[in-house]
């Protein structure tokens, strides 16, 4: 996890830093003398080799200290990052909460179905909605409650001055748009899991025992098929930030997928790094994570010779 | 062939996915042709117009620009990109993937340690970042990209797609007749792994096509005036109270082409599935 980690940030500082382009001119603009782009390359430290540059870089980042913005002059991007990833934690926290109960819910039902119509139809669901980018699900999902019906705002901007917490209702289209992706794979593994344990041995002598079919589902059947699907869930954690970018680009929503897309356009060095680096971590931890947590609740895999 | 017809009358949804997918290679291909607007052409009279008003088909945009002449140019650099991009990082993964398997032990390893790497950042964050930074993208660096950012995930397949067969009869009388590597690689493992690639590359397909619309839509992709799928929907978000035909085609467009490609590659797999 570090070596990935470590070998990632380096990867991503040489991606930014050896774009074409220079940093001191980006700051000045075009019509900057060479003497003040020279001094200002001095004193960003822009002249010390790749190396030089990286160790400082990273100790930085280990201090927690996010460096500064180019475009935003100076301002320390510690004092918008952590904010903005507030914001998009909440909604990436509410689509979770749509997501991980209707997908396991009818992906259980697809699963013990299976082949009849309505196993049809949530695996055609689920397929559509697998297929279709962040933006298109959003934008149709606007086109119906947004501008037919106006339920919702058009846009998912925070009024100056007011918290995510009193604007819970921009909240909705964006993390109904993630569900739409996001419950494809969820509930396409849980059916196939739970077709699989479906078929194994105990349950089958569950059944013939003469247990109620509900009884073998869910105190039998579930614990087993649930398994895979932590693991895509906590997979996706990373896919999950990735697609909060182009949401959150969509609805305007302040948060750390639109700060990306910004930095992007504006082409702010240290706040591409931040961003990039930070996304990379998510996936890392939450990976790491879902190891550990399957090891807890798989106890054939943690014995060595098990399984 | 019998198999095909017995899988496809269970799976009826197979059929209207050909017809869209035939419908946008059309067109691609003769499209433009058909169509006596230019997608660069403004229409003063009808600006912001509903579909049908002025001969406009599904309308214009803020500009006047005739929306299905742009969906349809767009329908080329689209189909395009994406079709290079399946098929390169495919190849690409095969090579990989194959060589990893192949050879196993410490080349594997290293092969697992680096897919690993890679796979941590999100392929459309690493697309984005990359593309924003070279700036002014074109059809050579979005394939080019894209298909680096897919090959971790279609090298995996690949390698497991030949460990599934590496050690089969076959494979050991090639060996013993003094075969090369090479010939072994693609001449005995790789016919007898082309079905699950087959799959990989249709799906792959259909991902390239979301991310090359993602990327459009980030306003990272194409750049203007050249039509782009994912660039109008961002480009009249801001009218959609006004004139929703102007984001809501393009978006159809992409989502009838994705889901066609998505229920093809989920036949085919089903397809190759009652093969083995």
């Amino acid at each position: 996890m570090a070596v990935t980690l470590i070998a990632m940030s380096i990867l991503i500082f040489l991606l930014v830093e050896l774009m074409p382009g220079d940093a001191a001119q980006r700051v000045l603009g075009q019509s900057a003398t060479p003497q003040a782009v020279s001094s200002l390359r001095e004193s960003m430290g822009l002249n010390d080799p790749v190396w030089v540059r990286y160790g400082r870089w990273a100790a930085g980042m280990l201090r927690g200290d996010l460096g500064t913005s180019l475009y935003m002059r100076g301002v320390p991007i510690a004092s918008i990052f952590w904010r903005k990833v507030g914001n998009s934690l909440v909604l990436a926290l509410l689509a979770l909460l749509f997501y991980v109960p209707l997908s396991i819910v009818l992906g259980v039902l697809a699963g013990v179905k299976a082949g009849k119509w309505i196993d049809s139809i949530i695996s055609f669901l689920g397929l559509a909605t697998m297929a279709l980018p962040e933006f298109v699900s959003g934008i149709i999902l606007m086109t119906l409650f947004a501008v037919r019906i106006p339920l919702f705002p058009i846009t998912s901007v925070i009024p100056i001055g007011e918290s995510i917490w009193s604007n819970l209702n921009i909240l909705v289209l964006p993390a109904l748009s993630i569900t739409f992706v996001m419950f494809g794979y969820v509930s396409r593994m849980q059916r196939s899991s739970m077709i699989s344990v479906m078929n194994s041995d105990y349950v089958r002598s569950a059944v013939l025992k003469g247990l109620p079919l509900r009884r073998v589902i869910f105190r039998h059947a579930l614990k087993n098929a649930l398994l895979p699907t932590i693991t895509i869930i906590g997979m996706n954690m990373g896919w999950l930030f990735g697609g909060l970018i182009v949401v959150e680009t969509l609805f305007g929503f302040p948060g750390l997928g639109s700060l990306t897309m910004s930095a992007v356009k504006t082409q702010d060095t240290p706040l591409i790094e931040v961003c990039a680096l930070f996304i990379t971590a998510v996936f890392v931890i939450s990976t790491a994570i879902t190891d550990l947590l399957y090891g807890l609740l798989n106890p054939r895999i943690r014995y060595p010779g098990g399984q | 062939m019998k198999r095909i017809m017995y899988i496809a009358r269970h799976n009826p949804l197979i059929f209207p996915a050909l017809f869209i997918m035939a419908f946008w290679l059309a067109a691609a291909v003769v499209g433009p042709s058909l169509t006596h607007f230019s997608y660069t052409g403004m229409d003063m009279d009808h600006q912001m117009t509903g579909p049908g008003v002025g001969g406009h088909l599904v309308g214009t945009d803020s500009l006047g620009r005739d929306i299905w002449a742009r969906i349809v140019y767009g329908s080329r650099s689209i189909l395009t990109i994406a079709l290079l991009t399946s098929l390169f990082s495919s190849l690409a993964g095969v090579m990989l993937g194959f060589t990893a398997g192949y050879f196993g032990g410490r080349v594997d390893a290293l092969f697992l340690r680096f897919m690993d790497i890679m796979m941590a950042v999100p392929p459309l964050v690493l697309s984005m970042v990359v593309l924003g930074v070279l700036g002014n993208s074109n059809i050579l660096t979005l394939t080019l990209i894209v298909s680096i950012a897919y090959t971790p995930a279609t090298a995996r397949v690949a390698r497991g797609a030949l460990l599934g067969c590496k050690n089969i009869e076959y494979v050991d009388a090639a060996r013993l007749r003094g075969e090369s590597h090479l010939y072994i690689m693609f001449r005995e493992i790789l016919p007898n792994t082309i079905g699950p690639i087959i799959v990989e590359v249709t799906a792959r397909f259909a991902y390239s096509i979301m991310m090359v619309a993602s990327l459009g839509f980030l306003g990272v992709g194409l750049q203007p005036p050249t039509p782009d799928w994912g660039m109008m929907v961002i480009e009249n978000k801001t009218i959609i109270k006004a004139a929703p035909w102007a984001v809501l085609y393009p978006s159809l467009a992409i989502a009838s082409l994705v889901i066609a490609i998505s229920l093809f590659s989920d036949f085919l797999g089903k397809v190759v599935l009652r093969d083995q």
